[in-house]
């Protein structure tokens, strides 16, 4: 009896002893800050790097258009960019960069724009209402309409073959004057990203 | 009377000429157009030294020419890089902005990756993203 189960003992010791290695040579995950301003190739999708880089050559050429130049601090709203790739990105993430870029550069301003506009009425009419200060609260029809309207697409080109993948991204910016509909300023910048597998 | 009038227009232009440096007609604190505040710049190679600067893994792309200019109240700037070895070179760079006090007049920028062939020249450019930014410095990264 007792030679049985020191048999039966001794033929588990290989599965103990694997258990015990492979319990000592789990290592526990590790969370570390990156920089979120480095370059991300973590797959060939459209990344923080693709929407840093479009962002900040977009803003700097728009700095040196002629109605920008001027110095007369024009009145721009932000428009659709319209996705025409094959995988989701959030344009607005773009826009809202490239508008924050511009307003701290202090040489533009923006008027309320399409999406904003609903939660704009819906304040105008809550200051409207009996609970405020007539003389303190926001007057209807003072709205500044906007001189200029910024409207973009991006576009992507994907070729796989067995082992590689290219993917060349296209992003296209144009400020149009809202009330002659000439285009005022407009830009492109070319991505192009490769992964070899393996 | 002219006659004299001739001859002393002409040596002042002789003086002038004379005078100029190979910089040219530049305003102080500033040579092929880029700020440099009182640093001594006296060459390309100076003016390349004092405003490169390598942050991470040191690449071998050297940068062999810069020029400066004002667009509106914003500096732009072009660099030339080049890669003189038989490989394809990828790198990383990106520029940061100083204002009047030395101070930083902008956020840190984000790497942009470059690639360069081999034995090629590229031409980077940038524009100040204020015209609190007077001056910058290139930062280059090695991306291999």
């Amino acid at each position: 009896m007792i030679e049985s189960s020191r048999a039966r003992l001794l033929a588990l010791l290989p599965l103990l002893a694997a258990v015990a290695l492979a319990a000592g040579c789990a290592t526990p995950d590790k969370t570390r800050y990156g920089d979120a301003k480095g370059i991300e190739t973590v797959t060939n999708q459209f990344g923080s790097t693709d929407l840093q880089m479009i962002a900040e050559s977009m803003t700097r050429s728009m700095l040196q258009a002629p109605v920008i130049i001027s110095g007369n601090l024009p009145i721009v709203t932000v428009q659709e960019v319209k996705n025409k790739t094959s995988e989701y990105i959030d344009t607005r993430a773009i826009t809202d960069s490239i508008r924050a870029e511009l307003q701290k550069g202090g040489k533009v301003r923006f008027a309320v724009d399409a999406a904003a506009m609903k939660q704009q009425v819906e304040e105008l009419e809550r200051q409207q209402s009996v609970y405020y200060d007539k003389e303190e609260a926001a007057q209807k029809g003072k709205l500044v309409g906007a001189q200029y309207r910024m409207e973009g697409s991006i576009t992507s080109i994907v070729k796989q073959v067995k082992d590689v993948k290219d993917v060349y991204y296209k992003f296209n910016l144009q400020l149009w004057n809202i009330r002659n509909g000439l285009l005022e300023w407009s830009d492109e910048q070319e991505i192009r990203k490769t992964t070899t597998k393996g | 009377m002219n006659r004299t009038w001739t001859i002393v227009a002409l040596l002042a232009a002789a003086l002038a000429a004379g005078c100029a440096t190979k910089k040219g007609f530049e305003k102080p604190g500033f040579a092929f157009g880029c700020p440099i505040g009182d640093a001594r710049v006296s060459s390309m190679e100076d003016l390349v030294k004092l405003k490169v600067v390598s942050e991470g893994k040191r690449t071998t792309i050297a940068p062999t020419e810069m020029r400066c200019t004002m667009t509106g109240d914003l500096l732009k700037i072009d660099t030339n890089l080049n890669n003189d070895s038989s490989r394809v070179k990828r790198i990383a760079y990106k520029f940061r902005w100083m204002d009047r006090e030395g101070m930083r007049a902008w956020e840190e920028e984000a790497w942009k990756p470059l690639l360069m062939y081999e034995n090629s020249n590229i031409t980077v450019s940038a524009v100040s993203p204020t015209n609190k930014a007077v001056d910058y410095r290139l930062i280059l990264m090695s991306q291999e």
